[in-house]
């Protein structure tokens, strides 16, 4: 085989790599600020739930966590295995990065000054009108770098799909390293996972330098 | 004070932890070391590395004591206590098997393990074939499956690396062409997982995993078609001539003294591999 036909084998999977990736952020960034939101709650039961399900989620591995999605309800409910894998892939990816951005969310918001809580009501804000207008901008500048760390991980956390035989850009390559004994498809699936980190590298880096407007 | 209770604690705990990894670190080159030796110095060899994959019943599984355990573990292990060397158990990734023989990670691939042609071209020594297997069809009893010619526009599963997966894109191209798709899974645990959730709608497996499998599971059935015959043997590294004489060797008076016959009746497991092991036709 070829050096561009297992390239081109491992291109046609990392477009299954890239489906996780966008599918992940699409649903976990915003999911982990509702979760961030309850486990502030004041509502002791609540944040209390939260909490516990945070705990679970980060203490167990992602792996752990796929398999469980893909296959607990058959072995529990006697429910079907999903045919198309990107589903519970994408389910198990969701929420627990969620759970990881959640906590990240916290920081920031709880790292806002009172005083700015204060400012905004003296100046007639509503509850609502602060969070979105005044603490969220400045909580997302400075979360920015935490948050991109996560993004990294993900591109990488992405190859843990072949777990449940879903046939993304590692998986293709782990099976052609196997049929032609050779060490060269991880070395391409290196350099496939790097050019990618290094694009979200620079986006991010943009990101950061747009929302710098203070300084 | 307490601060100071808590700092000594605390490099305690760095000082263990120190000494705990270098000890590690001590005992994983050490051990690495003497079985790593090759081809020449097999003379004085006193462990044995046998590579298996552990989700592989009847022929490598972990039995019920925890221990691994399967047909051929038991014959490895009989062979290895003639030549009075220890075996040692390492458990492959099997899509990654020949990688991990070549890094010598262990001495050979002995695990229902199917001789390829591909094998014998990359050099990888061969030991004499000791079972004929032939690749079955597994499929739900209830699903009105009869033959392979059903399956078209279904989907099928197969272990990701096993011959049944080679057969699918070599003598079996044409077959696989009329499925829906084909589901690589990492073990067969996980392809009959497949299988039993409606995923797919039959599993390529190996003959004696399929009937290990039915033994213990009801609601399915092997479909009566033969889709392509092969034999088991064990795989060494291409300068481990020697060895793989000397293992060889062992079995071959295994089979003699008839202690062979004596494991492969030992247990009601193994009753559905006898016709098949070619030593004992």
């Amino acid at each position: 085989m070829s050096l561009w036909t297992m390239i081109g084998l491992m291109a046609g999977g990392f477009g299954k790599t890239c489906a996780i990736f966008f599918l992940t952020l699409l649903f976990s960034l915003p999911l982990g600020m509702v979760v961030a939101l309850l486990r502030m709650s004041k509502v002791k039961v609540v944040s209390g739930i939260v909490r516990v399900i945070i705990s679970i989620l980060r203490g167990t591995p992602l792996l752990l966590q796929i398999l469980a999605v893909t296959y607990g309800p058959h072995y529990l409910l006697g429910a079907d295995v999903s045919k198309n894998k990107l589903i519970p892939v994408v389910i198990a990816f969701a929420i627990n990065y969620a759970a990881y951005f959640a906590e990240i969310y916290r920081g920031g918001i709880e790292s806002m000054a009172i005083g700015q809580y204060e400012a905004a009501d003296v100046l007639g804000y509503s509850k609502f009108q602060t969070f979105i207008h005044i603490i969220l901008p400045q909580v997302i500048k400075r979360i920015m770098p935490s948050i991109t760390n996560e993004i990294v991980t993900l591109v990488k956390d992405t190859s843990l799909a072949f777990a449940v035989s879903y046939q993304e850009m590692f998986t293709i390559g782990k099976q052609i390293a196997n049929s032609q004994t050779s060490f060269i498809p991880f070395l391409v699936a290196g350099v496939f996972y790097y050019v990618f980190n290094a694009i979200v590298d620079f986006v991010m880096a943009r990101v950061e330098k747009k929302m710098n407007y203070y300084h | 004070m307490k601060k100071k209770i808590i700092s000594i604690i605390i490099s305690g705990l760095l000082a263990v932890t120190v000494v705990l990894s270098l000890a590690a670190c001590g005992g994983n080159s050490g051990g690495g070391a003497a079985p790593a030796g090759s081809g020449a110095d097999n003379a004085e060899k006193t462990t044995f590395i046998m590579g298996i994959d552990p989700e592989y019943p009847p022929f490598s599984y972990l039995g019920d004591d925890g221990k691994y355990t399967g047909f051929d573990v038991e014959i490895c292990q009989a062979a290895c206590d003639k030549l009075g060397i220890e075996l040692e158990i390492f458990e492959v990734n099997w899509d990654n098997k020949l990688i991990q023989l070549d890094a010598k990670e262990c001495d050979c691939i002995w695990s229902g393990m199917t001789i390829l042609d591909s094998m014998k071209e990359a050099g990888y020594v061969l030991s004499d074939p000791y079972f004929d297997n032939t690749q079955v069809l597994l499929v739900k009893a209830d699903s009105g499956i009869k033959s392979s010619a059903d399956l078209a526009g279904k989907d099928v599963a197969v272990q990701l690396g096993t011959s049944g997966d080679q057969l699918l894109s070599s003598d079996l191209e044409e077959l696989a062409a009329t499925f829906n798709s084909v589901v690589r899974c990492d073990s067969f645990l996980k392809c009959f997982t497949e299988l039993d959730g409606n995923a797919v709608e039959a599993v390529l497996v190996d003959e004696p995993v399929a009937k290990a499998y039915i033994n213990e599971h009801e609601g399915f059935v092997i479909l009566d078609e033969d889709l392509g015959g092969e034999q088991y043997g064990i795989c060494f590294r291409s300068d481990d001539q020697a060895l793989c004489d000397q293992i060889q060797g062992a079995v071959a008076e295994l089979v003699a003294d008839g202690t062979y016959k004596q494991i492969a009746e030992s247990k009601e497991e193994y009753a559905d591999l006898i016709p098949n092991l070619i030593f004992l036709q």
